[in-house]
């Protein structure tokens, strides 16, 4: 059977109002009444949200221009030290933290992004683990400023001012309200980013990069501004996953966790559709909390997980559901071509 | 300047345990244009299994058990060296056969396999071994120090460096100047035309994989003594071999070793000055010499780059 990917799933101009976008909203505006309910947590659905964040953003680069990056954890983190540093060193600021997060991720976003986007394929893959590596050794080793293998402890959680509105957002359920808002305006953003026509030279990008450039686009200036984008919702991820933890430690940079990031995208199919990082991301946090309560080698079934889903079902999940979804929609359809059982 | 020469030997040895690290991994590359990320968890899984074949834990306190114990420990080792790049290697093979439906699909998949494949290996690792730091035992012949011109290097370095070298010459060997060696590169050149003339090209890959696999084990047990044994091992070693096959060029055997040995050279110079900053040296090594050669130093061209 031939690999379905993101351009077999037609594109929803115009309005972002589609079932899954609603099933999306629904399930963020209800999650604090039924997590513990299901018994898990509170902090889990902000640390869902908040890779969440990073996760869309990523597969903006990763599944609709093609770019393989593996080094993303890199400006997560630079997101996470920048909010950390401005609240400890220039003022305690929710909104003045955010932009700072989001200004330093994406700075370095341009600085390496102008080294990789003449590149593509395994050197481009390759690159962006150098530059993410160079990123994590530092923050290891400039103890002055990062707080070495320690972290920067202590980071506060300012409050929300709007106007002469002021809202603490000192425990994880008000904590849990910012960060879904934000994830909601980030989703329909991103949505409407990858069905307008922009997204779709994205795609063509990956398709052929020769050929989008005959047709007279910019490709250089395209991914280049791509992986700034990225970064740029990396960086948002990082200063909203500093406040929830309330430090930053350089664990996140790692190549491991970088690697995680691109699994979870894959895992739930990034690939084939807008939802599938939104899939992965949850079935990670959701297999480490489950798994995990069961045994400590959870990374050891998730890894099978994941080594099995790779042989038998590249798309992932959502390429799972796509193909089932379009199983049981000819079967119904009346004067339908029978399906193959096998295929 | 003077004062430089002990660390000038120091980068040249580490540059060829490097060479020594990413021999398997440019092997498979060049080949099987597989990235196997899962090489850094061979390497430890390869240091384990010699450590355990040693010591002879799992023989219990059987007869044989016990007779194993006494045999001295030079024999022991001998047999470890042996047995750890076997038992890998196998498991090689076996990740070769979950590998076979990503063959013809984008050079990610393979990637990311090998990357599931890694974690699995980890936590067995973690699973069997316990989380602790191990060590393997050298025989005392190998260990101690010597002194050379009022300088003072370790035994077991210029061994392991002298291993390094004749394994680089080994594999050389077996690629240019044997009938094995040369359907293989023809393999990585023209796969339809060498299944054709009717080789077994499956039965190559799945060999071609073993042999990766267990080079990376046989790098395993030299480097145990050397760097220590933690499950995590892998991860550090993944990085170096990575930088050396970017920077020597993707499939290029030469260019491998040479790019191992200026990345050893380079941390063993900045070491001389920077200590704590010297395997940043490596990167940026990577950067200036990947951003003006974009296929490395003798790369050529290859399908990962689409």
């Amino acid at each position: 059977m031939r690999m379905i990917t993101l351009s077999d799933i037609p594109a929803r101009g115009g309005s972002p109002m589609t079932p899954a976008m609603a099933l999306f909203m629904l399930a963020l505006a209800t999650a604090p009444f039924w997590l513990p309910a299901v018994g898990l947590y509170q902090y889990l659905g902000i640390e869902v949200a908040i890779w969440l964040i990073f996760a869309l953003g990523f597969n903006l680069l990763f599944g609709y221009i093609g770019l393989h990056s593996f080094g993303h954890g890199a400006y997560l983190g630079i997101g996470a030290y920048a909010f950390g540093l401005f609240q400890q060193e220039i003022m305690v600021s929710l909104w003045g933290g955010l932009l700072a997060a989001i200004l330093a991720a994406s700075l370095a976003g341009a600085v390496v992004g102008a080294f990789l986007s003449h590149r593509r394929g395994i050197y481009y893959a390759l690159m962006t683990i150098g530059f993410g590596q160079i990123v994590w050794f530092c923050a290891i080793k400039l103890h002055g400023v990062t707080g070495g293998e320690d972290g920067l402890l202590g980071i506060p959680r300012p409050d929300l001012v709007v106007g002469p509105i002021r809202y603490s957002l000192a425990d994880n359920y008000s904590l849990y309200w910012f960060v879904a808002a934000i994830l909601a305006l980030v989703v329909v953003a991103l949505w409407r980013l990858v069905n307008a026509p922009f997204g779709r030279v994205l795609q063509a990008i990956r398709q052929n990069e020769t050929r989008a450039r005959f047709v007279g686009y910019n490709v250089w200036l395209i991914k280049w501004l791509t992986f700034i984008l990225s970064t740029a919702f990396a960086g948002l991820a990082g200063g909203l996953f500093s406040m929830a933890q309330e430090g930053a430690y350089p664990d996140v940079m790692s190549l491991h966790q970088s690697g995680l990031i691109v699994m979870m995208v894959l895992v739930g199919g990034g690939l084939v559709s807008f939802w599938g990082p939104v899939l992965g991301v949850i079935l990670y946090f959701v297999a480490r909390d489950i798994i995990g309560g069961v045994t400590e080698t959870w990374l050891l079934w998730f890894g099978l997980m994941f080594v099995i889903m790779v042989i038998t079902r590249p798309e992932g999940l959502a390429g799972l559901l796509h193909v089932v979804g379009a199983r049981l929609r000819k079967k119904s359809a009346p004067g339908a071509v029978p399906v193959r059982k096998e295929a | 300047m003077i004062e430089l020469i002990p660390h000038i030997v120091n980068g040249l040895t580490l540059g060829l345990l490097f060479a020594l690290i990413a021999l398997g991994f440019t092997l498979i590359v060049g080949v099987m244009e597989v990235i196997n990320l899962a090489h850094g968890a061979l390497f430890a899984l390869g240091a384990y299994l010699a450590m355990t074949t040693i010591g002879g834990d799992w023989f219990g306190s059987s007869e044989f058990g016990v007779w194993w114990r006494e045999l001295p420990l030079s024999t022991r080792y001998a047999l470890g060296v042996v047995a750890g790049p076997l038992l890998a290697a196998s498991v090689g093979m076996v990740l070769e056969l979950c590998l076979r439906p990503t063959y013809g699909k984008p050079p990610l998949y393979g990637l990311l396999l090998t990357f599931g494949a890694a974690l699995v290996i980890e936590e067995l690792i973690r699973l069997i071994w316990g989380t602790g730091e191990q060590s393997l035992a050298v025989p005392r012949a190998l260990n101690g120090a010597f002194f050379m011109g009022g300088l003072i290097f370790s035994t077991y370095k210029f061994f392991a460096a002298g291993f390094a070298i004749v394994a680089i010459g080994l594999v050389w060997l077996f690629l240019e100047r044997t009938p094995y060696g040369a359907t293989i590169k023809a393999g990585a050149h023209d796969s339809e035309m060498v299944r054709a003339l009717g080789y077994d090209l499956s039965k190559l890959r799945l060999l071609v994989f073993g042999f990766g696999a267990a080079l990376a084990a046989l790098a395993g047990v030299v480097m145990a003594p050397i760097w220590g044994l933690r499950p995590h091992i892998g991860i550090d070693v993944i990085i170096p071999a990575f930088l050396i096959i970017v920077i020597g060029g993707v499939g290029s055997f030469w260019g491998a070793v040479l790019a191992a040995l200026l990345v050893g050279l380079s941390v063993g110079i900045t070491g001389a000055y920077a200590p704590a900053w010297s395997m940043l040296s490596m990167y940026l090594l990577l950067i200036a010499i990947v951003g003006f050669r974009s296929r490395g130093l003798l790369g050529r061209k290859s399908a990962l780059e689409n």
